[in-house]
């Protein structure tokens, strides 16, 4: 992927509003010894894991643990996100009446109350009763999450579709699934693709909430680092710099995607 | 070839009020036919052709093609389009494929041929339109002429028994609608069944055996060309044509 020059301006314009806010923040605020001489450790330590470990070797830090971690649960939620967006999507568009009350219902559901509780009633609730993991708990509490609003920028993606495309492709013998997979979503999946990097985007800063159910996630490392350390400034704008590692990496990744797929326009 | 016996089909409109379409339409046409339906918009002509493949329901009566009842809820509604090309208005190209792929999708995933054999028939069909050259371009770089000859060559891949146009060339620049007429006329003269909606007299004139007069969901008026052109009996028709001559 090349980084673009509009990409480059934006890196630079964000760098000089962190450096400006830290330099005020150091120079003119509150009395505070910084340590960031402890943070690389954190990240990558060359040494051993244990006593028993005699071998030393580069091994990953608590927030690289946590950073690769919180990239599993994004990854993972993200791709079910999508999946189930795309069938409740569809299903908002049913024709029985059925389908349409349930996916709206579960929309309605999920957009409705908030994250966090959600993630307390899958984890504890559901989460005793099938025995999940903490894992498969909050990345089912992610996915199920996404899924609501993607179902919904679904719809409308597919909505702002002509129906003349729909009638063409019944009319050459299609089968209703046959005309959505091979004409109607490929139009509708391209065009939704700006509000799709947003949602996921935010996903994957809404991953942080799963630190509450002990998932070892970047902010539950972050937080026991700093709970262990005190280092609490410089522990969080580590950990602030490494989700907007995860977050521009998506938006740069999508903007390449847009560009590629604007070929047939 | 097309059966249709007192067809009716009414629209609801947004603001619930009643809009009828087709009133107790009948006709009868045959195989190789070519039917020139015109009539003032809102006559139900585009209605009627889109009743043909079921793109609309008809509310009672019954259309019958190739000895099937195309509304009978036990007939494969899909392999029935199979036989029967649709033309549209606005072309409704597929914008994120290839002209070829246009052409060769529905080949392929309904009839099941291989990606091979569909090209050949797409690249044959392509260049009986004259448009071969442009197979790998996408729709947004084509005009509106071409895009809908290749719309026609689209339809034409599935190897259809009935041909239907609906206004094909009443979205195009003037000087474009002759190279989409062209390829009309010669596939009527291939004895190609045609039903063909559109406001081209010199193509009823030239090519139709029969061309039919539509008002308030009605056949007004029926005939060959000629009859229809030199002496029409009915005085809406008169009316009608005096104001499109």
């Amino acid at each position: 992927m090349t980084f673009n020059k509009r990409s480059l301006i934006t890196l630079a314009v964000l760098a000089g509003i962190i450096a400006t806010a830290y330099y005020f923040f150091v120079t003119k605020g509150i009395t505070y010894i910084w340590h960031w001489e402890k943070v690389p450790e954190m990240l990558f330590y060359y040494g051993s894991r244990s006593a028993d470990d005699s071998i030393p070797g580069l091994h990953m830090g608590v927030l690289m643990m946590g950073f690769v971690l919180t990239l599993k649960i994004s990854i993972v939620s993200t791709i079910f996100g999508i999946i189930i967006g795309i069938i409740v999507g569809i299903a908002r568009l049913s024709k029985e009446p059925v389908t349409r009350a349930i996916s709206l219902a579960y929309v309605e559901l999920i957009r409705n109350t908030p994250l966090l509780v959600q993630i307390f009633i899958i984890y504890f609730f559901v989460g005793s009763l099938l025995r999940l993991s903490a894992f498969v708990a909050g990345t089912a509490a992610l996915s199920i999450f996404a899924g609501a609003y993607v179902g919904e920028i679904v719809r409308g993606g597919i909505q702002s579709i002509h129906k003349g495309q729909m009638e063409a492709s019944r009319s050459l013998g299609m089968s209703y699934a046959k005309a959505m997979r091979h004409i109607i979503l490929p139009q509708a999946l391209k065009r939704i693709i700006p509000p799709l990097a947003g949602q996921f985007i935010s996903l994957i800063k809404d991953s942080s909430l799963v630190s509450v159910i002990a998932l070892a996630d970047l902010m539950f490392q972050g937080q026991q680092a700093v709970a262990r350390t005190y280092y609490t400034f410089e522990i969080y704008f580590t950990v602030a710099f490494l989700y907007l590692i995860m977050t521009f990496s998506l938006s740069m990744a999508t903007q390449y995607i847009e560009r590629r797929l604007a070929i047939s326009d | 070839m097309i059966n249709a016996t007192n067809v009716y089909k009414t629209f609801k409109t947004p603001d619930h009020r009643e809009v009828k379409a087709l009133v107790d339409f009948s006709t009868d046409i045959k195989k190789g036919e070519v039917v020139v339906i015109i009539g003032p918009s809102g006559s139900g002509k585009s209605t009627f052709l889109r009743c043909l493949n079921r793109l609309e329901v008809i509310d009672s009566g019954e259309i019958i093609i190739d000895g099937v009842n195309i509304n009978d809820k036990k007939e494969n509604i899909n392999k029935i389009r199979e036989e029967i090309g649709m033309v549209f208005q606005l072309f409704n190209l597929f914008p994120h494929k290839t002209v070829l792929e246009n052409v060769t999708l529905s080949q392929v995933v309904v009839r099941n041929r291989s990606k091979n054999e569909a090209s050949e028939v797409a690249r044959g069909l392509l260049k009986k339109v004259g448009i071969l050259e442009k197979e790998n371009g996408y729709p947004s770089q084509l005009s509106g002429g071409q895009q809908q000859r290749v719309a026609i060559a689209r339809a034409l891949a599935m190897h259809p028994k009935i041909m239907l146009f609906d206004e094909a060339t009443s979205a195009l620049d003037p000087e474009m609608i002759g190279e989409v007429l062209d390829v009309m006329k010669t596939l009527a003269r291939e004895g190609m069944t045609m039903v063909v909606v559109t406001h081209e007299m010199g193509f009823a004139r030239e090519v139709s055996d029969r061309v039919v007069f539509m008002d308030e969901g009605q056949i007004v008026e029926e005939g060959t060309a000629e009859h229809f052109f030199t002496n029409p009996t009915h005085e809406r028709t008169k009316l009608f044509l005096s104001q499109i001559l």
